[in-house]
């Protein structure tokens, strides 16, 4: 882990996206695989790849779910922009995996859009060369081999065979590859989710809880390659609980509370204004409903 | 396609569990065979023959475990979040699933004939009566114990996928087929010939029926379950594609 963290941070311009990734093709069921490229992974390819990174950003627009009468997400609007790592907080039952289950392409939002790149989920030729995710309710199959089951990642995603083992180095595991994922700690799955959502060498993360069952030194190696996939120019998304870890990890955050967002911004501006340590400023805008006197949920969205 | 099905191909051969399940089918046919000569009072004629072989057709409980499994599998150890993220078109994914899933049950439906075939012969020279390997009916009972495989395991895929459920989906077949068809089928009279397990028993059919003597005759049996097959088949296509994945 951590490989890449020394890596020169890239400098990314805004709203110019590709011509190649002009999200014109929104049609998922009729994809015809015309990416040409799509199996043969070669640095040339992906030197093109790193520059659509610098557009590659995220956007929710009123985004909205219901379940019958309750809103799981209301209205909720924010961008994630690249270069930077956001973290993505909010109480239990805030409804922030939802969100990422709806811009992923796993929940269908009642309303509103979210848009990776300017497309949705769906409309992403190869998703897994664009978005690597992890989630929490993501899962292995405890008969299957930590390697097989990125070579089984790689095999749908389009992406070179020999990502399996430099992801696996990459996060730890490169001796644990070969044992079946029942016998891994709670640790080592983190990992493989983590390598699996590296595969695809991708341009924006979205991570829901990938601190979860991490030791100190698995939390340190997050942070670095967190970090470090940040200064590379991508765009990373992560929630939290930990607000400690977060406060050491991310440069900006998005809190959401009740499906309504209540504040995005810089860390350092959101902590400094008052003076608050991130967990004072989170217990203050997330405690009543849409009552907060300092107008957060009218707050630029852009940071 | 083809890149699906390969994927699909990949996710079954770093498993063990669905092997067990296909591997149990020749089993079945062996023990069934050999338990059809041992307790047989009548001569082993072609009649006995083409009984012997109908065990093929029986061991579709197998490959619709097995369809199951192949949806099932991934709702029950959260493996389907990253299919659709790595597919997001769940329709292609699950054609995919029904097109392996078919072939790999009727492979296995060719391999327990070859199995049920042999054992067959065996017993045949082990008691001294000639074993008439030209016997038309005994091969359309192979067949037609292969195609109803097929249709099982398909018909697997379509219940997985409106289940989800491992356990329950599997519970739910086997139910079925034991209670609903047998009892129910009882109640309602000729109706229960017109049954998916039923239909399959006339697909599969040796010159007389195993369990009931009312079925359809085996083309009859073949359009049935072929139409239930289709149904499953568009029910998984469609349930799939519209539910959240959470």
């Amino acid at each position: 882990m951590g490989a890449k963290a020394g890596a020169t941070p890239r400098p990314h311009s805004r709203g110019e996206p590709d011509a190649r990734e002009r999200p014109t093709d929104t049609d998922a069921d009729t994809d015809t695989d015309t990416d040409t490229d799509a199996d043969t992974h070669t640095d040339a390819d992906a030197d093109t790849r790193l520059g659509d990174a610098m557009s590659a950003g995220i956007t929710v627009d009123a985004l909205t779910k219901r379940y019958g009468p309750v809103a799981a997400v209301d209205g909720l609007s924010f961008t994630v922009e690249p270069g930077l790592v956001t973290g993505f907080l909010g109480p239990n039952g805030a409804g922030k995996t939802t969100t990422l289950r709806m811009l992923l392409g796993l929940v269908t939002p009642t309303s509103g859009t979210a848009l990776i790149d300017g497309r949705p989920y769906a409309g992403l030729r190869r998703p897994r060369r664009v978005v690597g995710a992890v989630l929490e309710a993501t899962g292995f199959h405890p008969g299957r081999r930590g390697r097989d089951h990125l070579r089984v990642l790689a095999q749908a995603g389009g992406i070179a065979p020999s990502r399996v083992d430099e992801v696996l180095e990459q996060v730890g595991l490169g001796d644990a590859g070969g044992r079946r994922v029942g016998g891994y700690s709670l640790g080592m799955r983190q990992r493989l989710g983590l390598a699996s959502a590296l595969l695809g060498d991708p341009q924006v993360l979205v991570l829901d809880e990938p601190a979860n069952g991490l030791d100190p030194a698995g939390m340190a190696d997050l942070r670095d390659l967190l970090r470090g996939l940040a200064a590379e120019g991508r765009t990373v998304l992560m929630s939290s609980h930990v607000l400690s870890e977060v406060a050491q990890t991310v440069d900006r955050v998005v809190i959401v509370a009740g499906g309504t967002l209540r504040h995005a911004g810089p860390l350092a501006e959101l902590t400094a204004a008052q003076g608050e340590t991130l967990e004072a400023a989170f217990l203050r805008l997330t405690a009543t409903p849409d009552t907060d006197p300092s107008g957060a949920v009218t707050a630029p969205v852009r940071g | 396609m083809h890149d699906l099905i390969r994927t699909e191909g990949l996710k079954l051969h770093t498993l063990r569990s669905p092997w067990l399940v296909l591997g149990a089918a020749p089993v079945l046919v062996t023990a069934g065979i050999s338990g059809l000569v041992l307790s047989r009072t009548g001569p082993l004629d072609t009649a006995a023959q083409s009984g012997a072989l109908a065990h093929v057709g029986l061991s579709s409980l197998f490959t619709l475990v097995f369809g199951i499994l192949v949806v099932a599998g991934e709702y029950r150890h959260r493996t389907v979040t990253d299919t659709f993220l790595s597919v997001p078109a769940r329709r292609r994914v699950i054609g995919a699933k029904l097109a392996l899933s078919a072939v790999l049950a009727a492979a296995c439906g060719v391999v327990s004939s070859a199995v049920g075939l042999a054992v067959a012969a065996a017993w045949w020279a082990d008691k001294g009566v000639r074993f008439d390997w030209s016997d038309a009916t005994m091969w359309a009972t192979i067949g037609g114990g292969v195609a109803w495989n097929a249709a099982f395991a398909a018909i697997g895929v379509g219940v997985g996928a409106l289940i989800r459920s491992l356990v329950g989906a599997v519970a739910v077949s086997l139910a079925w087929v034991a209670l609903v068809e047998g009892i129910v089928g009882q109640l309602v009279g000729n109706l229960a010939r017109w049954l998916p397990f039923n239909a399959g028993q006339a697909l599969g059919a040796g010159a007389s029926a195993m369990t009931r003597t009312d079925l359809l005759p085996r083309w009859g049996g073949g359009v049935v379950l072929a139409a239930y097959t289709v149904l499953f088949a568009v029910l998984a296509v469609t349930t799939t594609a519209r539910r959240d994945v959470s």
